[in-house]
């Protein structure tokens, strides 16, 4: 077995095979000197699905990731420490008055991007929040029209064979789910009898691993691991769902491969892009460059690139690359049950409540929706010592009711604030590039929603028959914004269509372009943009509009 | 679009079972029908009867006997099916309520009730068979009440989810089906050598052709639902959904229409079903070793994986239409 | 207290389905860490030893996870968790500047170091950096809250909470691959779990647990 993050593994005119032990499938190779239609940078929840259509329509692609290629049958332990090697963890500074907690909590780095790791909630947006500005009153509008989006989730559905149940109880008609919805742990039973208390809809819900075979993926074994990498390959990650088509479509992937800056030229255009493998710095050049490496990274890249043309960084004439960075509110409640519980079995959240993103009776902007939990042993001590701040005899103690907890947490909307945002330290990283500082706080809109999902949380937890509950205040997760599409060069970075303002064939195709960040997990949104990129991308080169 | 395919040894083993299955599904349809109503070698696959097609008797003793032997070796059929996957499926549920043994027992009764009168080529009801039987009717209503109840407890209620993943309300009927079947073999039995045999005084071809034709709707009602639960992956799995209707629907149009004829393609389609029974299980076999780690996780994979046991229920109840058929071929009630 | 799992050992399970080549790799490494500090002095691993075993007292009947080893391996393989906040120092610093602050307030309110007073005084000396109330000297400003919250409790139960002997004390399944679980409702257990013992069933969840 070699170590996938010694040495680059996709070389020689081959990947591995995600699907065998030490298997290889053919690439295809392009040289650097010679333009390729497109590089992109970042090969995840964006970047995948991009790389695939765009190679698809017959462009050449290569995708770059500074993380490995793993294959997940050979790679993975079992194990929450040992899969400390999916993320991204590069020093990143973190202030402000809440400061996100980066690292495994928010980010990936690897072939297939934080999907590898993420815990696969695949939800569509409410179609509103496209328009929130407008229709709701407050954040900002996007620059798209939910309908065209309602195809193109339908679109990443099938891509990724989304097993979601036959009806979904919120929002406009869906088509169905290509798989079914997976059988329901004692932790998602418990959402759904306390859902059903307070008089609120619930669901099974949408997941990114399939309920029956697909291809080479065998249905999900309920190990529950699911954020630590999926070992069984079940989890439909970019990795495995996308990246083995756009090889297959003649794509090129390198792995091992940090970008460092992107180059423009006397035309004030995109030229390609430096970058590090194989202990050296190299040049690839390229007709367009296409930024999909998240909401941190992204304009990291982009600020690192500034040159004497462009002194703030690229794309940056607005003034927003790194402003409205958003994360979404996480919190918990917790508590015990006299039924064991046992609820690291299984994908985490297979229990889902929407109606807080859909019911408007509410003083305060966004939504939310929550989910069944069921985090392992490590994660679970860290909640504990972070929420009740137990440790000693205490703590070992509770731990060991460790079978009878159960608990929901929510994933709500935060509002976009210039003052939240990404800039460059100091401080350098082991490739001398300058590292992030993460500045973060809450406003009072956060605030009034977190305490509402607090409230009513307890509330369904105490009706369902839950004891000893207490909240988790603190917890945050995924990221949006910092590269924000809109309809005016002033007000935004990128056009509709991810394509910067500035530069016109420089293009930002990941989680960095959420205007708003809604109240459901972000990945699918992503993948859904991606495809509806590529479209567009080859509808523009069909006008010679590139 | 590269990936939605298994590659490898599965789409190999998927490839040889297809293949075996055409090629037995042509060799059924190449077979002479039926054996000779003088026949009496009893031969345990329908496919390896002796056949040498003789003029229609127009009554003949030993053909009822005979059909009513075939309803046994049905009903068994469907027991030996009951007994594995309620035993799998109910250890999956730890047995953590007493009465999750009653169908094991009462499908391996059926079971022993139905090989015994398999072997059996005297005329008369047998009471010890004709009460395991009913005990097998009256298990399989009960259970399923008990997997109503068990529904309807749960958050959602009568939701696909809980059809899904809840006790499968289509399980239970099955046992039913076998008591039924070796119900109405002793209700075969019964009928004295000169008359046409009858059930409830009603012509017994039509009355086994009916009930097994209902008999098959149901199995297909249940593997459908199951089925629609692992989203066709795999295009075989539309062979239960298609196949079985059709051959219920000509048994059914055979037991309401003319008798005494010569039905060639239902015979034909019931064979198939009857095959498609035991290769429904050589599908769920590669099944479960196309699940993560195989057979080397059979503790997980034999209860997760498709139930291999299943399947042959259509091939029990495929059974029991052609000894129907045969009656109704014979016997031209009116 | 009594075992509330008898018997079960998760490491029982290392050559069954549960357990795939990597995962037992990993865990060997694990087991096989290096008990002699590597990155920290040999007093300030004193200390940090001290320090861990009141954050998780570990039992004496059985041989204690060795949790200051992990940490010292942790700073010695500047394994990073991803993130800073901004009033921290790096990673080592922060450690070397907070065990010389555990120490001095020792030192300051009992006349002696921190390995060398009770263990209710050691305990009295976390609750202050807990509460943020430690500074100056070696603190050199950094706050002794964060370093207690954010490096010396996280880590120290990280560590113990990745470790098979904790595993079987809480009754987690532990790895599962390629073997997952079958059993998913309320109150159903796979044959591979952990059994818990109810009041007056420890031999039958004893015998349960010998075959897991
Ligand atoms: C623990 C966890 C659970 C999650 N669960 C869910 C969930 O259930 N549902 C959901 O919808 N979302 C979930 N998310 C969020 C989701 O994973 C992300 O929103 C999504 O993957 C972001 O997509 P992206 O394309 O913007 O970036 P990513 O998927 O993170 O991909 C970015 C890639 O770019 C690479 N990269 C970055 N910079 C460079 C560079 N300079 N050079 C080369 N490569 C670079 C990185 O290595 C990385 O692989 C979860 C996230 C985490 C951390
Ligand atoms: S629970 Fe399913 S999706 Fe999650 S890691 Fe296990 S097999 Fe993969």
């Amino acid at each position: 077995m070699s170590d996938p993050l010694a040495a680059p593994r996709a070389i020689q005119g081959r990947a591995p095979d995600v699907f065998r032990e030490g298997g290889w499938v053919e690439m295809r190779e392009f040289s650097e000197s010679e333009a390729v239609d497109f590089v992109v940078i970042g090969t995840g929840a964006g970047g995948g699905p991009l790389i695939t259509r765009l190679a698809e329509q017959g462009f050449s692609v290569v995708g770059f990731d500074a993380g490995p290629y793993f294959r997940p049958l050979e790679d993975f332990a079992s194990d929450e420490t040992a899969q400390n090697q999916l993320y991204w963890l590069d020093e990143r500074i973190v202030d402000g008055e809440n400061p996100i907690r980066m690292g495994g909590n928010n980010s990936g780095k690897a072939v297939g991007g934080s999907t590898v790791h993420f815990a696969m909630v695949s939800l569509r947006f409410r179609p509103e929040w496209f328009k929130s500005r407008s229709l709701l009153g407050y954040g900002a509008d996007w620059p798209l029209d939910w309908r065209e989006m309602w195809d193109y989730y339908g679109k990443a559905e099938r891509a990724l064979s989304i097993s979601g149940p036959v009806t979904y109880p919120w929002g406009p008609k869906r088509p169905r789910y290509p798989y079914r919805a997976h059988e329901m742990n004692g932790a998602a039973e418990v959402l759904a009898r306390g859902a059903e208390a307070m008089g609120y809809k619930w669901s099974p819900t949408p997941l990114a691993t399939v309920s029956a075979p697909r291809g080479d993926s065998p249905p999900c074994v309920y190990r529950g691991f699911c954020r630590f990498g999926c070992s069984t390959n079940a989890k439909q990650s970019q990795l495995v769902a996308f990246i083995p088509r756009a090889l297959a479509a003649g794509a090129e992937i390198r792995d091992l491969a940090m970008v460092g800056r992107i180059e423009t030229g006397a035309d004030g255009r995109a030229t390609g892009v430096h970058y590090f493998r194989e202990g050296r710095w190299r040049f690839q050049r390229a007709r367009n460059v296409v930024v999909a490496g998240y909401a941190i990274e992204t304009p990291r890249l982009l600020l690192n690139s500034a040159n004497d043309r462009y002194p703030d960084g690229l794309a940056n004439s607005s003034g927003l690359v790194g402003r409205n960075l958003m994360t979404q509110s996480n919190q918990a409640v917790y508590g015990s049950m006299k039924d064991e519980v046992r609820w690291n079995k299984g994908p985490p959240s297979l229990s889902i409540t929407e109606h807080w993103n859909y019911d408007d009776r509410k003083d305060f902007f966004g939504g939310y929706c929550w989910m069944a939990q069921g985090p392992l042993p490590i994660e679970w001590v860290t909640v504990l010592t972070g929420s009740l701040g137990l440790w000693g005899e205490q703590l070992r103690e509770r731990m060991k009711n460790y079978n009878h907890q159960v608990g929901v947490k929510m994933v709500g909307e935060m509002l976009p604030n210039e003052n939240n945002r990404v800039t460059l330290a100091d401080e350098t990283d082991q490739y001398g590039l300058r590292i992030p500082r993460i500045t973060y706080s809450w406003g009072d809109n956060d605030k009034a929603l977190v305490a509402h999902a607090l409230d009513k949380m307890q509330t369904s937890m105490e009706l369902a028959g839950v004891r000893d509950t207490f909240q988790q205040v603190d917890d945050t997760n995924h990221l949006a914004g910092t590269a924000r599409m809109g309809s005016d060069p002033r007000s935004s970075v990128v056009n509709a269509d991810c394509r910067s303002w500035d530069i016109p064939n420089l293009w930002v195709c990941d989680g960095s372009i959420f205007p708003t960040t809604g109240g459901v997990n972000p990945s699918l949104t992503i993948s859904a943009i991606a495809l509806r990129t590529a479209d567009r991308i080859k509808a523009l080169a069909d006008r010679g509009e590139l | 679009m590269g990936t939605s395919k298994p590659t490898g040894d599965t789409a190999t083993a998927i490839a040889v079972l297809s293949g075996a299955t055409v090629l037995g599904g042509v060799a059924l349809a190449l077979r002479q029908p039926r054996a000779p109503a003088n026949d009496t070698r009893a031969s345990l696959l329908p496919w390896v009867e002796r056949s040498k097609a003789p003029a229609v008797p127009p009554l003949d003793s030993k053909a009822t006997v005979r059909a009513a032997r075939r309803l046994n070796r049905a009903a068994g059929t469907i027991a030996a099916s009951v007994l594995v996957d309620s035993a799998i499926e109910h250890y999956r549920g730890a047995f953590h309520n007493e009465a999750m043994v009653t169908p094991l027992i009462s499908a391996s009764l059926s079971l022993l009730a139905s090989v015994h009168g398999t072997a059996d080529d005297r005329r008369g009801a047998h009471v010890a068979r004709d009460l395991v039987y009913a005990a097998a009717g009256l298990t399989g209503l009960v259970g399923t009440g008990f997997h109503i109840y068990n529904i309807s407890r749960k958050p959602g209620g009568f939701s696909w989810q809980n059809l899904f993943y809840s006790a499968p309300l289509g399980a239970p009927a099955a046992i039913s089906l076998s008591g039924m079947l070796g119900f109405l073999s002793e209700r075969l039995r019964n009928n004295t050598t000169d008359s046409r045999p009858t059930i409830l005084g009603r012509p017994a071809g039509r009355v086994i052709g009916l009930m097994t034709s209902l008999g098959l709707m149901g199995t297909v009602g249940e593997a459908g639902l199951l089925h629609f639960r692992g989203a066709y992956h795999n295009p075989a799995m539309y062979l239960p959904v298609t196949m079985p209707p059709i051959a219920a629907a000509l048994l059914g149009a055979s037991a309401l229409g003319e008798a005494g004829r010569r039905k060639p393609l239902t015979r034909w389609w019931l064979r198939f079903t009857a095959l498609l029974g035991f290769v429904g299980s050589g599908f769920h076999i590669i099944g479960v070793a196309r699940n993560m780690g195989g057979w080397r996780n059979w503790k997980q994979n034999l209860l997760d994986g498709p139930p291999i046991p299943a399947p042959p229920s259509f091939t029990g109840l495929a059974l029991a239409g052609l000894a129907a058929l045969g009656l109704l071929e014979d016997h031209p009630d009116d | 207290m009594t075992d509330q799992y008898p018997g079960y050992d998760v490491l029982a399970k290392r050559r069954t389905p549960s357990w795939n080549e990597q995962t037992r790799q990993a865990i060997n490494g694990r087991l096989a860490i290096p008990r002699e500090p590597r990155f920290l002095s040999p007093d300030l691993f004193a200390v940090l030893d001290a320090a861990c075993r009141r954050i998780i007292p570990q039992p004496t009947e059985r041989p204690p996870v060795p949790l200051a080893a992990y940490i010292d391996a942790k700073l010695f393989n500047k394994q990073s968790d991803g993130y800073r906040l901004a009033q921290m120092p790096d990673q080592g610093d922060t450690y070397r500047r907070g065990l010389a602050g555990l120490d001095e307030a020792a030192r300051s309110q009992h006349g002696l170091g921190f390995t060398a007073i009770a263990p209710e005084a050691q305990d009295e000396v976390l609750r202050q950096a807990h509460a943020g109330k430690l500074t100056g000297g070696a603190w050199q400003g950094m706050p002794s809250k964060t370093f207690f919250e954010h490096r010396l409790l996280n880590d120290t139960v990280t560590a113990y909470y990745g470790h098979p002997t904790a595993w079987s004390e809480i009754g987690f399944g532990g790895p599962a691959s390629p073997r997952g679980y079958v059993r998913m409702a309320l109150n159903r257990r796979d044959p591979w779990e952990a059994a818990e013992a109810k009041p007056g069933e420890e031999a039958r969840a004893r015998r349960e647990n010998d075959h897991v």
